[in-house]
């Protein structure tokens, strides 16, 4: 009288103990009473057993561990120290060429100065001089240090966290790098005096790179982001709203 | 981004990171994928922790993992994703005409269920559509109940059920036959 599919679903929570003793002992009591039932339970046991023996129960790698705490961190953290490890490999392997590519024929000193601090700002026990993610910290904390503040943008909303911030020193000059977030991947973002810099190369070793000017400032922003996503940040950096 | 919800996000979520990854390894089909898919949900959920009402950390997670899973299915299989209620339907009047015919205890095909091979056993779980893997992963690799299925999957627990059964079916269907 019991369509088979209900009988199935019995079986199924008898078996994954999923039955309250009262239902459970009833259900005992046809087992015994119906071969094909019971033969159904002998397949779905053996089921069970074949996979709890034998499908390895996958874990986490401790990469993934680490990205991942690295999420709720962006402050000086065990993540940061494993993400500058697995970029310090690319840099030593990617820094000589660089140097002969464009030390030898100097095309691109400006470019090679912000994406050489970029990199060294991964591979620092610390990648922020400050960190906040809130600019009315970041904007003052250069003020003490540097004859010009950032203009700094709030990006949050379009995905852009703000990080904080840290002093480079390109072509000898101080300038301000503002630190953003995109998941995983760091970006950083130098202004420096127009004047600087002349041959504008779209990445260096791997980093994408883009840059702009406004006013007497050049932008720089510096990245491992994929191109279409920097010039994102980019343009949700020039259409924000700077501070009061 | 405060500090205390960094904290939350810390204790909420990172205890269930092995369930999230077995889950999203399961779905997607591969570690590359599943690791973005992991970092993924566990963005949303750091965005979201504020919202976590407290009661079951890792049904929220792993609830999550599971949408994350889904969304990337969609864009990048998009023929993985099979029409649910289709399926099940199908599956129903399946059922209710070869179940009249079952074969005696101690038949050849237990056998074979028992000696299957772990090779065997992954490729028959990755061979069933996806709500239907998934919904056995959770339960029988990562021993869940049936509520919390529900829960994570967002369906009745009556559907949990029922997904259960057709998966098992099938892979009792596929091990018994095997040589």
């Amino acid at each position: 009288m019991t369509p088979a599919h209900d009988d199935r679903l019995w079986l199924n929570a008898y078996i994954d103990g999923e039955l309250d003793p009262a239902h459970a002992l009833e259900f005992e009591q046809r087992l015994a009473a119906d071969p094909a039932l019971a033969a159904a339970h002998a397949r779905m046991t053996a089921l069970r057993g074949a996979i709890r023996d034998r499908v390895p129960r996958e874990r986490a790698s401790p990469l993934l561990r680490r990205r991942v705490a690295a999420l709720a961190r962006p402050r000086p953290a065990p993540g940061w120290r494993a993400l500058a490890a697995s970029v310090a490999a690319a840099f030593v392997a990617g820094s000589a060429l660089t140097y002969i590519a464009l030390g030898r024929c100097g095309s691109a000193p400006v470019a090679q100065d912000v994406v050489a601090s970029h990199m060294r700002a991964l591979m620092a026990s610390q990648p922020i001089e400050v960190a906040s993610s809130d600019r009315h910290t970041v904007k003052p904390w250069f003020n003490g240090k540097l004859p010009e503040s950032p203009r700094v943008v709030d990006l949050a909303a379009q995905g852009f966290p703000l990080v904080g911030g840290r002093i480079d020193v390109i072509g000898l000059t101080p300038t301000p790098t503002l630190v953003y977030r995109r998941r995983l991947h760091v970006i950083s973002l130098t202004a420096l005096p127009s004047k600087l810099g002349a041959a504008r190369p779209r990445a260096i070793d791997g980093y994408n790179i883009v840059d702009w000017t406004d006013g007497n400032l050049t932008y720089w922003a510096v990245s491992d982001l994929s191109a279409p996503e920097l010039e994102d940040f980019a343009r949700a950096f020039r259409a924000g709203e700077a501070e009061p | 981004m405060s500090r205390a919800d960094d904290r939350r996000f810390a204790d909420v979520v990172l205890p269930h990171l092995d369930d999230a990854y077995a889950l999203a390894r399961w779905v997607v089909g591969n570690r590359a994928d599943a690791e973005d898919v992991v970092q993924e949900a566990c963005l949303r959920a750091l965005r979201g922790i504020s919202g976590f009402s407290g009661a079951n950390s890792r049904a929220w997670t792993l609830a999550i993992v599971r949408n994350a899973a889904h969304d990337w299915l969609r864009k990048n299989r998009p023929a993985a994703i099979v029409a649910v209620d289709d399926l099940e339907q199908v599956e129903r009047l399946q059922a209710c005409g070869d179940a009249a015919v079952s074969p005696p205890p101690d038949d050849p095909e237990t056998a074979l269920i028992v000696r299957a091979e772990e090779l065997a056993l992954q490729a028959a779980i990755e061979g069933l559509p996806t709500v239907f893997r998934e919904t056995l992963v959770l339960r029988d690799v990562q021993g869940l109940g049936y509520r919390e299925i529900a829960e994570i999957t967002g369906v009745p627990i009556g559907t949990v059920m029922s997904r259960l059964a057709r998966a098992r079916d099938r892979l009792i269907e596929t091990l018994g036959a095997n040589k």
